[in-house]
């Protein structure tokens, strides 16, 4: 079995019984938040979009014009496939064919804290939209 | 009960004041932690989430692990270490683990010996050993479960900094692992050296940590 597979089924272990939602359904809700995001912004759906950012990314994205036009500039990708979900404490990243999102916890769920992302060897992820 | 009490005090007290400290962390943690949030525009999290959080979790584990490391240590190196003068060391004539007379064990066993001690074999092999194999087991135990909380931790950051989460045996080989782990066995490796040293020079009336106030300094395995 995978090392980090053994991590997340102890972490899960630890977890279970205080109560919290699994890694798995968490790790889920993640993913569909993400993938919300790119297909609100491929539809042209720009009100989609930023109702599922965090706060402080629609307070950025929203500088110079409207939140709803603004995400659609941003260039984002098309909505791929998912390929790989972390999901750590309040943050989550979700990997897809073509993108890198990044969110975080809020009381009504997942929200898009940064995406666009592309990775820089060994330093943080180049984000299209992100918050301050 | 008086006498319960009266009998148990070291075990109560220190047990007592071990939660109302754990809990007076938890509360400190709880609001370093949300300062942090707020910091990068997230909510608050609740208390009940705070502690069942690996951040929680790892500064307890690291805590643990040491505490444990330092007397699995001083329990078995003291076996054969001496220090003279010192009530924390045996007697300068006892190095090692002693004869099975003056440890009380099989056929040299007393009517009050405990029963593992007198069967010989396994078990008396086992029990003569129990104190050191829990606390070293204990130590492993918190020292993985600092690792495992640890790793949670540290991606949790990654994300928030937006870099890539690390498996399990990365972590192993990452500084904050290390970090945490030998700022904590030095503090306590200090502790029981200082402990040893002073204690050769220095007197606490009445402590069964020092020899009685009135022993020569060079006096060895006496306690008050």
């Amino acid at each position: 079995m995978h090392r980090r597979s053994i991590t997340l089924i102890l972490g899960a272990a630890l977890l279970a019984p205080a109560g919290c939602a699994t890694v798995g359904s968490r790790e889920d809700a993640a993913a569909s938040v993400a993938t919300r995001l790119l297909t609100a912004v491929d539809a042209g759906d720009g009100d989609a979009a930023c109702a599922i950012l965090a706060p402080g990314t629609v307070k950025t994205v929203a500088e110079d014009q409207p939140c709803p036009e603004a995400i659609l500039g941003k260039d984002l990708p098309r909505p791929g496939t998912v390929v790989e979900t972390s999901v750590y404490g309040q943050w989550a990243q979700v990997k897809l064919t073509d993108d890198t999102v990044f969110l975080a916890a809020f009381p009504e769920g997942w929200r898009v804290v940064a995406a666009g992302c592309t990775p820089q060897a060994s330093r943080p992820y180049d984000c299209s939209v992100e918050g301050d | 009960m008086r006498k319960f009490l009266r009998e148990n005090g070291i075990g109560l007290v220190f047990g007592l004041l071990f939660l109302i400290v754990l809990v007076l962390q938890a509360f400190a943690g709880l609001a370093q932690f949300n300062d942090a949030q707020r910091a990068t525009g997230l909510p608050d999290i609740s208390f009940w989430r705070y502690v069942t959080s690996a951040s929680f979790g790892v500064d307890v584990a690291e805590n643990w692990q040491s505490e444990y490391l330092q007397f699995f240590l001083f329990i078995l190196l003291t076996v054969w270490l001496l220090q003279k003068g010192s009530p924390e060391s045996k007697s300068l004539d006892k190095p090692g683990r002693e004869t099975d007379e003056e440890q009380k064990v099989g056929r040299f066993a007393d009517d009050k010996s405990p029963k593992w001690a007198r069967v010989g074999g396994w078990r008396t092999a086992l029990f003569s050993n129990s104190l050191g194999l829990v606390m070293g087991l204990i130590f492993v135990g918190s020292w993985l479960a600092q690792s495992i909380a640890g790793v949670a931790a540290f991606n949790e950051e990654q994300l928030s900094e937006r870099q890539d989460p690390v498996s399990w045996s990365q972590y192993l080989l990452e500084a904050d692992f290390w970090n945490r782990t030998l700022q904590n066995w030095q503090s306590e490796l200090l502790a029981v050296a200082s402990m040893a040293i002073l204690a050769i020079f220095l007197r606490q009336r009445g402590s069964s940590q020092s020899k009685p106030v009135g022993s020569a300094h060079d006096a060895t395995g006496v306690e008050g």
